[in-house]
């Protein structure tokens, strides 16, 4: 697709996170191998923290080395993703920025690449952001909890920018992940298909509800997000999302309605996100409530506009009914 | 005019002991700590540049600040102060600063996480309701177990390390401030002891730079950043005639008027031209063991600011 080469050709954090989302759902299953592979590089990490534990006896971190010395001379960064992409037991490891990183055991601590580090480091940093706001302090002191110093915080060019970006990837990646076990369910029969209407606003729903425990500081988030150079990076995120929650609402079009639906999502999505901010009834049932008239609306909209468009071109709107 | 030292006077590198004989000379205070490595050989110490450079800044020690402001034209404290901007300092930080001489960086980083402080409690104090005596009281506890940041001044001359002491005085700064002899080379610090290494126009002057590099990597923390400010390689060819022109024919004479020394300066511009450019130093750093190396170019590329993370 092409959002997937648009995830390779950018922020390289997104590389690692935003990949599951961009991926077909033929693959889901190497979506969750991902993910388990680093949860485990996660608890390997932390138990072989200290750097000279590199003859660490752990089959999973020495096949994980050779298949990092293996891709390492890979010169294309596609040609890296495509190929490990197809070893869903292996970790997904970015082409190293210098080429001697295999070669000794002294550097214990890397066999992990800069950008999963980073990662890392902005993972534990999401739990400081309720005290610091999204900030350097925040990502500092997430670093500290890593065991490494606060200057690191000088690799994230973005600095704040940076984080919420990882967390908007993250829970990307996360709705696509439920949204893939639905659909999984649905295949093997053991779940009824849902409306597309009903679906949408699940979907939809589960996404808003992420933002639950930072919803104190999101309003600060939205406008590190609305940062002229972060604008772009936001908006692929936001398009990818969209993109994925209608492929799952089963969504196959290849007219103007790709467009028009899509339009239409991001419209709702961006309307209950900001109604969300101001909500205090309790668990958000007013944002909820806001969030079914709203997919009401558009699909009254896009039945009459069904029986007025019918009898003029029967293709133009479908879909969205029922 | 500034004093001259009589001939004679040798420094006494007093951590290497005995190998050099010296006047005992008000002790500045140091870490002492017995060093990993055996002594090197004499001959080597004469073979390199090591007493050349301590003659040169031995000389211009007093007049270093005004000579600065007269050669760059003042620009030198917009490039420290992007050099404190990108490095972008957490309350807690633990700064070295090597060949930090007159301490300017030193001083810059105080004033910084200052600021950053008074940031942070105003922000906490706008946004905290009345608190209530039990906040009070852990706050109070708290406080004292926040680590402070500290800065670490190290240079092999102590010349420059008394001027810099002096403008600390006159600053009024002293908390949080410390001055070490020691050598870039051969650092006299333990392992994985400060959060960042910074050496601002004073790494062309050491002899073996993958030393230097090599101690920066071992007494940084892991997650600590390497951070060097540098003459290098102007590209554009224009810029590039104008600087060259500047270089060899204002220099040495300024160097000549204000500090009455045309040599020293004659050999600061041509180690500036000895210096490998940025790409270069870029992969010596990398050789050294940092990751995520990065450079800005400063001024049209006459300085360059050079990153790393010991990671």
């Amino acid at each position: 697709k092409q959002s997937c080469l648009m995830g390779f050709a950018s922020h390289k954090v997104l590389k690692i996170v935003a990949a599951p989302s961009a991926v077909n759902p033929q693959c889901s299953n190497l979506n969750r191998g991902f993910h388990r592979a680093a949860l485990r590089l996660q608890d390997e990490s932390k138990s072989d923290k200290p750097p000279s534990s590199s003859s660490s006896s752990s089959s999973s971190s020495t096949t994980y080395h050779e298949h990092y010395q293996a891709t390492e001379h890979d010169t294309a960064a596609e040609a890296s993703q495509h190929d490990s992409a197809s070893d869903p037991a292996a970790e997904q490891p970015e082409r190293p920025n210098t080429s001697y990183q295999d070669q000794s055991g002294e550097h214990g601590e890397e066999y992990e690449t800069e950008e999963q580090l980073q990662s890392r480091i902005l993972t534990a940093a999401l739990e400081f952001v309720p005290l610091h706001g999204w900030s350097m302090e925040a990502i500092a002191a997430g670093a500290e909890t890593l065991g490494l110093s606060s200057a690191s915080t000088g690799m994230f060019y973005n600095g704040a920018g940076d984080l919420v970006l990882h967390f908007i990837a993250h829970c990307n990646s996360q709705l696509t992940e439920i949204l893939a076990e639905q659909h999984k369910q649905v295949q093997l029969g053991q779940a009824e298909p849902k409306k597309t209407a009903d679906f949408l606003r699940e979907a939809v729903e589960t996404r808003l509800r992420m933002y639950i425990p930072y919803i104190e500081t999101w309003p600060q988030a939205m406008s590190i997000l609305l940062l002229p150079h972060n604008i772009p990076d936001s908006l692929k995120h936001l398009s990818s999302m969209v993109d994925d929650i209608w492929y799952y609402a089963g969504d196959r079009s290849t007219d103007m309605n790709w467009y028009t639906k899509r339009a239409v999502l991001t419209g709702i999505y961006n309307t209950t996100e900001l109604v969300m901010l101001q909500d205090s009834s309790p668990d958000f049932q007013d944002t909820w409530s806001f969030l079914d008239n709203r997919i009401q609306d558009v699909v009254n909209m896009a039945s009459s506009a069904k029986q007025v468009e019918s009898r003029k071109n029967p293709n133009l709107i479908c879909g969205l009914e029922t | 005019m500034f004093q001259r030292r009589s001939r004679g006077q040798k420094y006494t590198f007093w951590l290497r002991d005995g190998f050099r004989d010296g006047e005992s000379e008000e002790r500045i205070k140091s870490y002492h700590r017995p060093h990993r490595r055996s002594s090197m050989q004499k001959s080597e110490y004469t073979c390199d540049h090591r007493p050349r450079v301590y003659k040169v800044f031995e000389n211009v020690a007093q007049k270093y600040d005004i000579m600065n402001d007269a050669m760059s034209l003042g620009i030198h404290r917009v490039w420290k102060d992007a050099l404190l901007h990108v490095m972008h300092p957490q309350p807690g930080a633990q700064l070295l600063d090597v060949a930090g001489g007159t301490g300017d960086i030193a001083f810059r980083f105080l004033e910084y996480i200052r600021l950053q402080e008074e940031r942070q409690k105003r922000r906490a104090a706008r946004s905290s309701q009345t608190p209530s005596w039990q906040d009070i009281s852990n706050n109070y506890s708290t406080e004292d177990e926040s680590r402070e940041s500290r800065a670490v001044v190290c240079d092999i001359n102590k010349e420059m390390l008394k001027v810099g002491k002096q403008k600390a005085d006159s600053l009024g700064v002293s908390a949080g401030l410390s001055w070490v002899v020691g050598d870039a080379e051969e650092l006299p610090f333990d392992d994985d002891q400060f959060d960042i290494y910074t050496i601002a126009f004073g790494i062309r002057n050491v002899t073996h730079i993958d030393q230097a590099l090599q101690e920066a990597l071992r007494v940084l923390k892991p997650g600590g950043r390497f951070m060097c400010l540098e003459f290098s390689k102007v590209n554009n060819p224009i810029l590039s005639s104008i600087y060259d022109a500047y270089s060899f024919q204002m220099i040495p004479v300024i160097g000549e008027v204000i500090a009455g020394d045309w040599k020293s300066y004659q050999y600061l511009v041509e180690s500036i031209r000895k210096f490998p450019n940025q790409e270069e130093f870029k992969g010596m750093i990398e050789d050294a063991g940092f990751y995520c190396v990065k450079y800005y170019n400063l001024t049209g590329g006459v300085v360059a600011l050079h990153s790393g993370f010991k990671l």
